[in-house]
């Protein structure tokens, strides 16, 4: 591999104690990592692991306090408001919440337009095809642009959610539990919409997720977190069939066993 | 819906308990789930809120047009009718000075209007600004504007406004300024406050990283969201507005004589009140039902935000009791289990949506033996909760059961006073839910909570309570039950939390627990410890789990025997290893596939495809038809009932003989 796509180099991010004179809480702790192109980076763990920060500092959503990440070999860590706007057409994100990460009060073609018009100049009919394109590939109707949040299920509202990132044609997509609110069946569904799309766009992904199983079924690579810190990385299969650090084997072993029904044999 | 269901893969009805609860989730900011046009509408469906808003635009109105309006120019002196009462000329009566009241009252509003105008528009720009940047910027920018505020609302706010109008030679324009700053500060804080929830949903962040300039995301993201606090606090200091006003007139600032204002009628009629009491009225009910006009706005205002960002109110029915439930007779070879601890047979549940009662529990038939874990498995809006709800007799308001019995150790349930249950609910069958943290009261100490249940279910001594406490936190294995007793709910951990929920549960040795999605909201590894004690505590003391859950995991680590519910009905029911073997139903079977556990990774999983319908919208016969791989035209013919695949696997399928092609890749 040639350089990587997305590169974060020894992050680190800290936020303020809950009151004055508190010490700071390190919520990411000397993380590196690196995502190559068309490829999906997992990155597992529980719970205040940090997964979601590194996430949100990736999206210039947090501050870095040190440590520097890198997109195609630029520096975006302090990107400026401008340069922000500018990768948005190349680092985009899908939250878990299906419920919150719509406005409520807003048309879905309103707030899918909306950024392909203002942020980067399309004309109306320009938006609105790639908008209809992108909710097509997601498999949404066309008169799904005429509606409101309120009107759609969890998993149409996720759908809605990767339509609205893959307009901005992105190199990269920024999963934050994507399925964690969704049912089993709806899980499988929207995993394999994420599967399709990375094939058909060239995507890579950086799969944030407290499923093992989740992590291990999508992604090439996989990290595992530990209280803000990389305790593994590697091959994904290698990391689930040969875990080298005891925390991965506990994560792996506390997965209750579907095949395998123990309590039906007590 | 109608276009949508056929050309998208997972259609939903309006009245999806999913949607639904994703109207829940809107309420975060208190802010209304569509723009503030529509909190107008909703609040002008209220005859008094229309009454008020015409009386204020009437107000407005003759101010505005009052050369033409006004009967009389308001200096005009008619000395021969002084102190007169109403009469058709002067429809309100006369002054001291025998001017026409109604028409000073009229010109008196453009100055006193335009008082409340200049302080209420201050008060809301200053108000707004100063919150949504403290609320939206947080950091820096908060502390500073928080600062302000607080130093701010510490000032008392009359005697700066007698030192401006000091100052400044009793002008009552800067007054005005003045008095909508120095009143800011209190609608900030409910700004920052509302902002700031807005400011957490993940749709702003999304914007952001869209790309969106903050300016924007503000204007076009978070305001409307927050339209209906800011009219509520607009229109309630409109109306505190004209009373300060008035009071200054009295003190004797603002627009001198012969000028009108309303605080100077009453003035002036104040010091002829012993000739003509009368004179007091017009001045006084004018401005007083401005208040109160202002006031029941905004109200209505309020109360139109919260209706629709609150649950929809189930209009609280009571069930015709047991008189309209068709009696079911138990077919021969249906009987239950003569063992069973619990068993329920053809139970239906219904529930009013959107006004009709809806079937949303099927013809459930399902036994819990004495000392096993029985798993009830489906995903959300399959009527698992409903069901243990009603073994609990804890429906939702307006619910009913429809049909069937539910037979606890020889007691039917649904015939049942509801005294019985109540004795029956927390001694023999106890439950534990998702959210452990939400479920413990967070004014009371763990010890404090446990021991209310050990005296109420076993009497005894505080002391004798006291050590049951923390034998039950001992066998839970909290490591410190002594330190854990005496904290409260929000210092635990969830998977503690749960601990602790399940000692409570334990406290009246039930014979049957009923766990709601126990694990669901715990960490993997917490959740692995749950599942362990909760087979080890089942185990020492032979109960019964009735264990609600989506994850086969749980269900394969912890149970004995599951039942797989799919819109509302059981759909297939055997042995947890017959399940995993060999299911019978393609719903299980689909379900068993979308698991990515055992799937090859980076290739597609076997999604069933479409979602679950909602209750109402069921299919006539088989309720998974209109989703299965091996649906036949009977299918779709007449109610499917229960089938055995084999010796105790029974399946609520025609054709699970053919099953097998659903696993063929």
């Amino acid at each position: 591999m040639t350089e990587p796509l997305l590169e974060v180099r020894d992050l680190i991010v800290e936020y303020p104690g809950r009151r004055r004179g508190d010490a700071r809480i390190r919520a990411v702790d000397h993380v590196s990592l690196h995502v190559g192109t068309g490829e999906t980076l997992g990155l597992v763990g529980e719970s205040g692991s940090g997964k979601s920060t590194i996430g949100n500092a990736i999206l210039g959503l947090v501050a870095p306090t040190s440590g520097k990440i890198l997109f195609q070999g630029r520096d975006v860590t302090q990107a400026s408001a401008r340069q922000r706007r500018e990768l948005s057409g190349h680092i985009q994100v899908i939250f878990q919440d299906p419920y919150g990460s719509l406005n409520p009060s807003r048309t879905i073609g309103h707030t899918l337009t909306e950024p392909l018009r203002v942020v980067h100049g399309l004309r109306r009919a320009a938006a609105e095809s790639r908008v209809a394109d992108g909710l097509a590939r997601v498999g949404m109707p066309p008169d799904t642009v005429r509606r409101y949040p309120a009107e759609f299920s969890g998993g149409q509202r996720q759908r809605i959610a990767i339509a609205r990132a893959i307009i901005h044609q992105p190199q990269i997509i920024v999963c934050d539990e994507p399925t964690s609110a969704l049912d089993l069946s709806i899980q499988a569904q929207i995993l394999n919409l994420l599967l399709d799309l990375q094939q058909q766009l060239h995507l890579s992904y950086l799969l944030i997720s407290h499923d093992i199983d989740v992590v291990r079924h999508m992604s090439h690579r996989t990290a595992v977190l530990l209280r803000g810190g990389i305790v593994e990385q590697g091959p994904t299969h290698q990391i689930t069939s040969e875990p080298s650090h005891d925390y991965t084997r506990a994560l792996l072993a506390a997965v209750p066993q579907a095949s395998v029904p123990s309590g039906a044999q007590s | 819906m109608t276009t949508t269901t056929s050309t998208t893969r997972q259609a939903t009805d309006p009245a999806n308990p999913e949607t639904s609860r994703a109207a829940d989730g809107t309420g975060g900011g208190g802010a209304s789930p569509r723009s503030g046009r529509r909190t107008w509408r909703a609040a002008l469906g209220r005859p008094l809120a229309v009454v008020s808003l015409v009386y204020l635009v009437l107000l407005v109105v003759a101010a505005i047009a009052a050369p033409a309006v006004a009967p009389f120019d308001p200096a005009d002196l008619d000395l021969d009718s002084v102190l007169a009462g109403p009469s058709a000329e002067h429809l309100l009566g006369t002054d001291a000075l025998g001017r026409d009241v109604l028409s000073r009252l009229i010109y008196g509003g453009r100055v006193s209007l335009l008082n409340a105008a200049i302080a209420a528009l201050t008060f809301l720009v200053v108000g707004v600004v100063g919150g949504l940047a403290a609320g939206f910027y947080r950091g820096w920018v908060d502390r500073a504007i928080t600062g302000v505020v607080d130093i701010m609302i510490a000032i008392p706010g009359l005697i700066i406004l007698l030192v401006v109008l000091a100052v400044f030679g009793g002008n009552m324009t800067v007054a005005m300024v003045a008095l909508g700053v120095l009143a800011a500060p209190g609608f900030a804080r409910v700004m920052r406050a509302v902002t700031l929830a807005v400011r957490a949903e993940p749709y702003i962040a999304a914007a952001q990283v869209s790309g969106l300039p903050n300016r924007r995301i503000i204007v076009h993201h978070v305001i409307p969201r927050v339209t209906g606090p800011i009219l509520v606090q607009f229109s309630l200091f409109c109306g505190a507005a004209l009373l300060v006003d008035a009071g200054l007139a009295y003190l004797g600032f603002g627009a001198q004589p012969p000028t009108p204002t309303w605080g100077g009628m009453i003035v002036e009629a104040s010091t002829v009140m012993q000739q003509q009491p009368w004179l007091l009225v017009p001045a006084g009910a004018t401005l007083g039902l401005a208040t109160l006009a202002f006031a029941l706005l905004g109200d209505a205002v309020r109360d139109a935000t919260e209706e629709r960002t609150g649950r929809t109110a189930f209009r609280s029915r009571r069930a015709p009791a047991v008189a309209n439930r068709e009696p079911v007779s138990v077919p021969a070879g249906d009987e239950p289990t003569p063992t069973a601890l619990l068993r329920l047979r053809h139970v239906s549940i219904a529930l009013p949506v959107n006004g009709a009662l809806t079937t949303v529990v099927d013809d459930v038939n399902l036994d819990v033996e004495a000392g096993e874990t029985v798993g009830l498995v489906g995903e959300s809006g399959c009527g698992k909760s409903i069901t243990a709800s009603a073994v609990l007799g804890l429906l939702p308001a307006g619910a009913q059961i429809t049909g069937g019995q539910i037979w606890f150790d020889g007691t039917d349930l649904t015939s049942a006073q509801p005294r019985t249950i109540q004795k029956l609910r927390g001694s023999r069958i106890a439950m534990i839910a998702q959210d452990p943290i939400a479920s413990l009261d967070p004014v009371f100490s763990v010890g404090q909570q446990v021991s209310e249940l050990v005296r109420r279910h076993h009497g005894g001594s505080r002391a004798a309570a006291r050590t049951h406490t923390l034998e039950l936190l001992a066998n839970v294995s909290l490591r410190d039950p002594d330190r854990v007793a005496s904290s409260y709910p929000h210092e635990l951990s969830g998977g503690m939390a749960q601990r602790v929920a399940l000692a409570m549960a334990l406290a009246g040795d039930p014979d049957l627990l009923i766990a709601d999605e126990p694990t669901t909201a715990l960490d993997v590894t917490v959740q692995a410890e749950i599942l362990e004690l909760l087979q080890r505590l089942q185990r020492e003391r032979g109960m019964a789990v009735l264990l609600i859950t989506h994850d086969w995991g749980v269900v394969g680590s912890a149970c004995h025997r599951a039942n797989v519910m799919y819109a509302g009905q059981v759909v297939e029911t055997c042995d947890v290893a017959s399940m995993f073997r060999s299911p019978s139903h393609p719903y299980t079977v689909g379900l068993l596939q979308s698991t990515p556990h055992q799937a090859t990774p980076l290739e597609h999983l076997r999604a069933v495809p479409g979602a679950v319908p909602a209750p109402g919208a069921w299919p006539a016969g088989c309720h998974f038809a209109p989703r299965c791989a091996l649906a036949a035209a009977d299918c779709g013919a007449a109610p499917i009932g229960l089938a055995e695949a084999a010796p105790k696997h029974l399946t609520r399928c025609l054709h699970h003989d053919q099953i097998a092609r659903l696993e063929a890749p």
